[in-house]
């Protein structure tokens, strides 16, 4: 199991985890951040548990990422 | 020489703001935390803030300018247009843009637009081209003197007047850094760190030394200077009758990622010096100062830029700051007893004694700084007080809980 999260407030709308992982990250037109789809809301963070198969494009995304704010997890 | 020169500061914050407007700024320009040049910035303004900005400075006659100048993606075009509608509500003066889409928009909306140092302008027909949406332009920062008189004397000439029906004015940068690329259109720190500066994340990796080494034979080439990427800030102080001269009407200090002191040591000085220049009183001494004073913030060296002719850079040696003074954090604001003009701090770490130099900075406060001349702890007259103590000195500026205090110290 792999946990991805993400503080999204500071997304700057760069687009790169969508372009790794089109599947998990969407650009929501209404405010020009990344949406994670699926992803629950607590105080600001967005987590989602994803399997195993997801890791290796959510990786590359956090590593793009250039606000780090993308981080991901092997339970 | 008549023509009112306007001083541009920047803002990155609330007390950058704050020391722009008083030290003599007539606008200052910002971003909020998407789609400007320093979006990676830890503080930056937000929607929320526009009309407080708007406030605060309207009340001092001073201009606000908004910066909506990166590149602009498809998934970008709404909050374009929700950023555009929040400064017309907000009564923010104009937004500073270089993509077609953000210029589009503004236009559509009689949002006042200048034009943004990313796109470059080299030449009196892209002048004329712009004047069709703006009434601001920023020169390149490659041009020379010559060429900025050249292109300031053809907008007079041709009357080329922006969407307000006056002559565009033209608008350069007196100080900060320069970048070794075109400015805002490098790939550097996309391709070392997928952190791209044109979105407003450079990561200043020009910054750092480099060898440069011949992979035919392994052999490095010879290089005095390791920080073949990172200029020296420019700096025009000493030549800013010339600049002036020149014909421009908007002088923009460098630097939103730049501490409070940074933006009114800078402001204040360039102040001063357009008003000497305007009043004659410019000379060799007054620049000595204002060099040595410039000097005490973060600076990487000063040069002219491309504005004296110079073919190359002049590439730093060294790497962070230059600066002569270095500021130390010590304590926090308590209180103010107005009528004395007293200052209540609580000193978290460090000493503090009769004769130092100390900064306070604050989102409303901005960046103060004074010198200790009489000093209390426990209501008891002392020569130095430690880490942990409450202390109060007479300060003629009213002290905040958010205020922050820092000894200045020599670098």
């Amino acid at each position: 199991m792999v946990v991805i999260s993400h503080l999204r407030k500071r997304c700057i709308g760069c687009n790169y985890c969508v372009e790794f992982a089109p599947e998990r990250w969407r650009m929501s037109k209404k405010d020009g951040k990344v949406t994670m789809i699926g992803g629950d809301e607590k105080k600001g963070i967005f987590t989602v548990r994803v399997t195993e198969d997801e890791y290796d494009n959510n990786a590359k995304a956090a590593h793009a990422c250039p606000m780090n704010i993308i981080q991901i997890k092997v339970l | 020489m008549n023509k009112k020169i306007e001083l541009m500061a920047p803002a990155g914050g609330f007390e950058a703001l704050q020391a722009a407007l008083d030290n003599g700024a007539d606008s200052v320009y910002f971003g909020v935390d998407q789609l400007n040049m320093r979006a990676r910035a830890t503080m930056n303004f937000t929607l929320g803030d526009l009309e407080e900005i708007s406030k605060r400075c309207s009340e001092r006659g001073v201009k606000t300018y908004l910066t909506l100048n990166t590149i602009v993606y498809d998934h970008d075009l709404s909050i374009v247009k929700t950023v555009v509608n929040r400064v017309k509500e907000t009564g923010i003066t104009a937004i500073i843009a270089s993509d077609q889409a953000v210029i589009g928009y503004a236009r559509s909306q009689n949002v006042e637009v200048h034009i943004s140092t990313q796109v470059n302008i080299t030449n009196i027909e892209t002048v004329r081209f712009y004047s069709l949406f703006a009434d601001v332009m920023v020169l390149s920062r490659e041009l020379s003197l010559r060429q900025i008189k050249s292109i300031c004397e053809g907008v007079e000439k041709d009357n080329i007047c922006g969407p307000n029906g006056k002559q565009v004015e033209i608008e350069v940068f007196g100080h900060g850094a320069l970048c070794m690329a075109v400015s805002g259109k490098c790939y550097l720190s996309l391709h070392t760190q997928n952190s791209s500066a044109n979105r407003g994340a450079c990561n200043q990796n020009c910054r750092k030394q480099y060898k440069v080494i011949d992979l035919e034979d392994g052999h490095e080439l010879e290089i005095d200077n390791e920080y073949i990427m990172s200029p020296k800030d420019l700096c025009t102080i000493n030549f800013l009758d010339e600049l002036i001269n020149s014909g421009i009407s908007v002088l923009k200090i460098e630097g939103r990622g730049r501490a409070p002191e940074y933006v009114a040591t800078v402001i204040k000085c360039y102040r001063e010096a357009i008003d000497a220049v305007q009043d004659n009183s410019y000379s060799e001494e007054k620049v000595a100062e204002w060099m040595a004073r410039l000097g005490t913030v973060y600076n990487r060296g000063f040069w002219g830029g491309y504005y004296l002719g110079q073919e190359l850079g002049e590439w730093t040696n060294k790497s962070g700051s230059s600066a002569t003074q270095k500021k130390v954090y010590i304590g926090k604001g308590e209180h103010y007893f107005p009528k004395p003009k007293i200052g209540q701090f609580k000193l978290e770490s460090h000493s503090l004694k009769i004769g130092d130099k100390i900064l306070v900075t604050g989102p409303t406060t901005g960046a103060v700084e004074t010198e200790i001349t009489s000093l209390m702890t426990d209501d008891k007259q002392v020569e130095e007080a430690f880490k942990g103590q409450e202390i109060t000195f007479p300060i003629d500026y009213t002290i905040r809980s958010s205020d922050k205090l820092y000894k200045l110290v020599e670098a």
